[in-house]
């Protein structure tokens, strides 16, 4: 089911260009069984609210035009727009943070070397949690 | 044999076949690969068998440039010289360390780590280091409690260090040094001048003085200069009764070049696997320990980013510290020196098991200490002052300076370490605030090892050199050069390894020969 919705929306997406992801981006609460709340970064756990927080605002300030939660939401979908339609699982999302570090998509924030992926996530919690 | 030379009469001639000047790492080192070897050899040191603040004193220098410790804490003045309070950390320089990089300006040796690697051996012997194992596989092998970290070899690696007990050289070759028939140990005989031919092409003799003013000759057929890297430089300048501008400085390289290793807190890696790895591999308990891992890149990425040589201890530690970190001039100030002698391990090891100890909960966060390269600068220097020493010799001062290089690999290290971690699943890189800035002002935590290096630095042209490939100083026939002064880079591994594993080498060149 979640495939085929995934599909559905794909081809939306896909017609509506990049533009479209900002609106047309699945919301929080509405998760399949296997999938993950991508507001809810995996540095959480480890880092603690503080550092996250502090993490996602400094990026907010630094790339002001993700400041939203949409936007972030889009993005990080974009980064991985296949997987992101059928809505992240935690296999998805541990893959995709490994591919931004071995692709070199790295962003230093505060001093912390992060994967692009989790510094939106740590945006977008800063948004929701902050 | 050992003679007092404060109680030699005054205008004594001491003679024998090879004069080693210093008793230090180098100078023990060179004198116990000759015991017996039908040679006589000299062995001069300034002071005597214990610390005595009048001979340290000697020792006492100006600092102009970078901010550094006092010279008189940095080096001891007595038999068995600064092993009587060195920490024991030894590692070997890697293969990079002896290339000419493009983008490392004056850098490569003479020669290359095959080279050294068979002296290496005799050298952990001399340093009593656990085993002739250097890389990660085998100590995974020696000790199933040791693992690395799954780390992508051509990005970083797990480089091996071995602790010393550590080896105080003065108490533990004293009885061996003292009782050979061919190895003549004269103390508190402080070289003042090397005393060239008329042409300056060979050392006749040295000029020595006691403290209490007497003063006497020593005649070889050849000389190791094995006074410690400011030393060495200094006593060279201050050889200038024929030679204005002193001893093998006809190009104007004596004393230049002279590095330290930056050793600075640098960052912190918090583990975010799921499950927390073993991490018993990178632990380090002083005295215990045999051998640890730090992280280091791989010469291809070195090459890649432009950058030195580097490798970072890891130590538990919590995100709050991260502020706390303090420079090593901070940290271990000159008072605390007497503290370090008193406290060695050789006394302690009976008592103390040497082995790996075991870890109780692997923590997640760890303070990440880097130990980097300082990169060859002919700025960085030891010069003369006017004021001079109780013996009459000007006193060192030393002008250390760093260059964008130096500052800028540090920020290139994190941000490859970082993307590495990342990518391998195994945590997260933080790196302090002044890693982060730009710009040539150093951190407050800017600190060194107490590693001196460079100043006789070893080329084969002497427009670039102040020894050749054997240590021999450039234009003087018989005079040899011992101790990490000889270095054209430093690596990061801490210098005493490498400088008795360079003795061993000349003294097995020297002994064939003499």
């Amino acid at each position: 089911m979640i495939e085929q919705i995934g599909r559905r929306r794909f081809l939306q997406v896909s017609a509506l260009g990049v533009a479209g992801l900002l609106t047309a981006s699945c919301t929080p609460g509405e998760l399949g069984s296997n999938e993950v709340d991508i507001a809810v970064p995996q540095l959480l756990p480890v880092l603690g609210p503080d550092v996250v927080n502090d993490i996602g605002r400094r990026y907010r300030r630094a790339y002001p035009d993700e400041s939203s939660a949409p936007r972030l939401r889009a993005a990080i979908g974009a980064s991985h727009r296949t997987t992101a339609m059928i809505g992240w699982t935690q296999q998805s999302l541990d893959e995709q943070l490994l591919a931004d570090f071995a692709g070199g998509r790295t962003v230093v924030v505060n001093g912390w070397v992060l994967a692009v992926t989790e510094a939106r996530q740590c945006a977008l919690y800063s948004i929701l949690h902050g | 044999m050992h003679v007092d030379a404060r109680e030699l009469a005054d205008g004594s001639l001491i003679e024998g076949d090879v004069c080693i000047i210093g008793a230090g790492a180098a100078g023990i080192t060179i004198a116990l690969e000759w015991l017996g070897n039908g040679k006589q050899v000299l062995l001069l040191e300034g002071g005597g068998f214990d610390y005595e603040q009048q001979m340290q004193q000697l020792y006492r220098g100006g600092i102009v440039g970078l901010p550094y410790f006092p010279l008189e804490a940095a080096r001891l003045h007595y038999f068995g010289g600064t092993t009587n309070h060195w920490a024991g950390f030894c590692s070997t320089l890697d293969p990079i360390d002896f290339e000419t990089r493009d983008w490392v300006p004056h850098s490569g040796w003479p020669i290359a780590y095959e080279d050294l690697a068979p002296h290496y051996a005799r050298a952990r012997e001399l340093l009593d280091l656990a085993a002739d194992e250097w890389t990660s596989r085998e100590w995974e092998r020696r000790d199933p409690s040791l693992r690395s970290l799954a780390l992508d070899e051509r990005v970083a690696w797990t480089k091996m260090w071995q602790f010393s007990r550590p080896t105080r050289f003065g108490t533990k070759y004293r009885d061996a040094i003292v009782k050979a028939a061919n190895v003549h140990l004269y103390t508190y005989a402080n070289v003042v001048e090397l005393m060239p031919n008329e042409s300056a092409t060979a050392v006749d003799a040295l000029r020595v003085r006691t403290i209490s003013g007497r003063e006497h000759r020593v005649r070889a057929r050849q000389y190791v200069l094995a006074c410690s890297t400011i030393q060495n430089a200094r006593l060279l300048l201050a050889s200038n009764s024929r030679v204005p501008a002193g001893l093998g400085n006809q190009n104007d390289l004596v004393g230049r070049y002279f590095m330290e290793h930056l050793e600075m807190p640098s960052g912190q890696l918090v583990l975010t696997d799921r499950r927390v790895p073993d991490m018993t591999m990178y632990m380090f308990d002083f005295g215990r320990t045999k051998a640890r891992g730090e992280i280091a890149l791989s010469a291809a990425m070195q090459r890649e980013n432009r950058m030195l040589n580097a490798s970072v201890s890891l130590t538990p530690g919590t995100l709050a510290g991260a502020a706390k970190a303090q420079s090593t001039f901070q940290a271990f100030p000159p008072d605390s020196m007497p503290s370090f002698r008193r406290s060695a391990p050789d006394e302690q090891s009976d008592a103390a098991e040497f082995a790996t100890p075991p870890v109780q909960d692997m923590p997640r966060t760890y303070d990440l200490l880097t130990r980097q390269e300082q990169a060859p600068n002919p700025r960085s220097r030891v010069t003369l002052m006017q004021e001079r020493d109780a013996l009459g010799m000007p006193r060192a001062q030393l002008d250390w300076r760093l260059t964008d290089l130096d500052r800028s690999s540090f920020r290139a290290f994190y941000e490859v370490l970082g993307r590495e971690m990342g990518r391998a699943a195994i945590g997260r890189v933080r790196m302090n605030d002044w890693v982060l800035e730009e710009g040539p002002k150093w951190p407050g935590s800017l600190g060194g090892g107490w590693h001196h290096m460079g100043t006789t630095r070893m080329h084969p042209d002497a427009k670039q050199g102040v020894v050749d490939v054997n240590s021999r100083l450039h234009g003087v026939a018989n005079v040899f050069v011992a101790g990490a002064s000889v270095y054209p880079t430093a690596g990061c591994a801490n210098p005493t390894l490498t400088l008795v594993a360079l003795s061993v080498r000349l003294a097995a060149w020297l002994g064939s020969r003499a």
